[in-house]
């Protein structure tokens, strides 16, 4: 298995208590397309962050690829973040100011690989996600699906054991989304690349190999 | 922490970040600099020009005095040499006398003008090597050896140049007049004045001079002194030339050098140094501030992009560091611009255009040590302006700042 939740519980504080976790276990295999589905407010996306190291669960544990990670510090979570784990986020999340190939090697970066390689490799990634001719553009000359690409090229050039993608094709016309579907059906048949990602499009779940369905913070059977 | 990963942050946001907005800031944190050193400066140059006329037209550099309950340095020989010393430009005996000066505008006995005032003699030659009096005639000559019934009086003294002490002068003298002199000794004189002078230095202002021949003719004294003025080469190293003066002979008199003797404007000196130096501090605090309103803006405009860089598993510490070159940035320009514009442009200007103040003519005095000062205290500002903003908004939770 390279997930494994145990009875995650996430509660957030304030004039009432709200219980968006509620003892949500489940586990996933490597190499699977996973969706997290339900209605807004279900906890998919929380259940996402919590994964993703984004946030800290109130209770429960979370096992990637055999690590115990509730344990880990601040910088060991972000060490962990940056080398085994890549994020799709709705709304794109590129630094307006990078281009296309300073958006994609910027982990490589922090990774401290020579520039040479670096470019080489964020050069190829844009090239799979079929972007080789914008790669000196930023994100205002791209369209939203374009951006949406380079942020999965971003999330991937570090090769990760897990891609999060967080609702992905939320603000994409309908082929653009397809576009971004296909392209991580892709990546998932052909390198094997475990995906979670939040969806509460139905027709989403046509590409997917696994449904975890949630519904008021607990994991529908 | 990774360096190069935030100089290329820094970098890429300055670059490909509002021009606008980076030239604002530029321009502010260069007034910023030139705000601390032209205070700081403007305040030096007026202590300068303080110190200027202590030393050009009252002191000298070095002052000798009799010993105690002496009222003249008698020691001729040693009189002579001082000036033989290498390093000290000249010296000047003077006699000094406490005078009566009496003026009859209208020769009728009535309405005469008169005061108490110091009355002191000079070598001619000798005077001009160590004072600029004979510089600042503003009317009339300057005395010369052979003259025996000329005086040279302050503006002080001659009254009608709306000076603050115009109420204690003879009222309007002018040159060609007539003045009589009551010595301390009981001897009158009648003179002639030669010419009127005016330093900027009030003391000197009040001072009467006539020949040391003439003088010794009313005191009956010879190659003597009451306070002899020595002139040397470096301001600063006076107390080199005070050990080599007292070697010659002065054994007990008293030898100081012209700082011991600013008394009142010393203490003005201190004020205006204290006081430069709380605006200098209020202005670095100015330009902390401002780094810190310019960082801080951008940190909550960046908000969500410093959520996306710890996403993607960039730690704080290099986020803070990117925010802090570009803080950096700003203050290294501020300082290269400012710096250029005030050794190019406003010291040049004032060097030709000197202020004209009570106190002597202001011009900059831009030194070393306050460009130094400056330079740290605007890129410490700066770093701190920066640090602080951004530290606080790389500890937001990723959530929060991506989300909100």
């Amino acid at each position: 298995m390279i997930i494994e939740v145990k009875n995650l519980k996430k509660t957030y504080e304030g004039e009432v208590l709200t219980h968006a976790l509620k003892n949500v276990s489940f586990s996933v295999q490597k190499g699977k397309f996973v969706a997290l589905v339900g209605r807004s407010g279900s906890g998919k996306s929380t259940l996402l962050h919590q994964l993703g190291l984004l946030d800290t669960p109130t209770a429960g544990e979370i096992i990637i690829d055999g690590v115990k990670l509730s344990s880990f510090s601040e910088d060991q979570k972000t060490e962990f973040r940056l080398r085994k784990l890549g994020y799709v986020f709705q709304s794109y999340a590129l630094l307006p100011e990078l281009t296309a190939l300073e958006s994609v090697f910027l982990p490589l970066m922090l990774l401290r690989i020579s520039r040479d390689e670096y470019k080489e490799r964020a050069y190829e990634m844009l090239k799979k996600v079929g972007l080789s001719s914008k790669l000196h553009h930023l994100p205002k000359e791209l369209s939203g699906g374009e951006q949406q690409r380079v942020a999965i090229a971003r999330a991937l050039i570090n090769n990760p054991m897990i891609l999060f993608a967080d609702e992905p094709t939320a603000n994409l016309d309908s082929e653009s989304s397809k576009v971004i579907l296909t392209l991580f059906k892709k990546l998932n048949e052909e390198i094997g690349q475990t995906i979670i990602m939040v969806t509460h499009e139905p027709d989403d779940e046509k590409y997917v190999d696994q449904i975890i369905r949630l519904k008021d913070g607990v994991v529908q059977k | 922490m990774n360096i190069k990963t935030a100089f290329f942050l820094a970098l890429t946001s300055l670059k490909r970040g509002n021009k606008g907005t980076l030239a604002l800031t530029v321009l502010i944190m260069m007034l910023a600099y030139v705000n601390i050193v032209f205070i700081s400066s403007i305040f030096g140059g007026i202590i300068e020009a303080i110190n200027r006329e202590a030393i050009n037209n009252n002191f000298g550099n070095i002052l000798i005095e009799p010993e105690i309950d002496e009222r003249y340095i008698k020691d001729q020989d040693a009189i002579g040499w001082i000036s033989t010393i290498p390093g000290i430009v000249g010296s000047s005996p003077h006699y000094i006398d406490s005078v009566t000066i009496r003026y009859d505008e209208r020769n009728d006995f009535y309405d005469i003008k008169s005061g108490k005032w110091v009355m002191k003699s000079i070598d001619v030659e000798s005077e001009k090597s160590v004072t600029q009096i004979h510089e600042s005639m503003i009317e009339g000559s300057y005395l010369e050896e052979t003259d025996r019934d000329k005086i040279m009086i302050g503006k002080d003294i001659a009254g009608g140049y709306n000076g603050a002490l115009e109420h204690l002068s003879l009222g309007g003298v002018t040159v060609g007049d007539d003045i009589d002199v009551s010595f301390s000794n009981g001897i009158h004189r009648t003179y002639t004045v030669k010419g009127v002078f005016g330093t900027k230095n009030g003391q000197v202002d009040q001072v009467a001079f006539v020949t040391k021949r003439e003088m010794e003719s009313v005191l009956k004294v010879y190659d003597w002194a009451s306070e002899i003025i020595v002139k040397i080469e470096n301001t600063g190293e006076e107390d080199k030339y005070i050990d080599e003066i007292r070697q010659l002979g002065f054994k007990n008199e008293s030898i100081k050098k012209w700082s011991d003797l600013m008394g009142f404007t010393a203490s003005a000196s201190d004020s205006f140094a204290m006081i430069s130096i709380l605006l200098g501090v209020i202005g670095t605090i100015i330009a902390g501030v401002t780094i810190f309103i310019i960082i801080f803006v951008s940190v909550v405009n960046k908000r969500k992009q410093i959520g996306i860089l710890k996403a993607i598993g960039m730690r704080d510490s290099t986020i803070v560091l990117s925010f802090v070159m570009q803080a950096l940035f700003y203050g290294v320009i501020g300082v290269l611009l400012g710096i250029s514009f005030i050794l190019f442009v406003l010291r040049p200007l004032f060097i030709s255009n000197p202020l004209e103040l009570p106190m002597g003519w202001v011009s900059l005095e831009v030194t070393f040590n306050i460009i130094r000062i400056s330079n740290i205290s605007l890129i410490v500002a700066s770093l701190v302006g920066g640090f602080v903003p951004a530290f606080r908004g790389a500890r937001e939770s990723i959530l929060k700042s991506i989300l909100e």
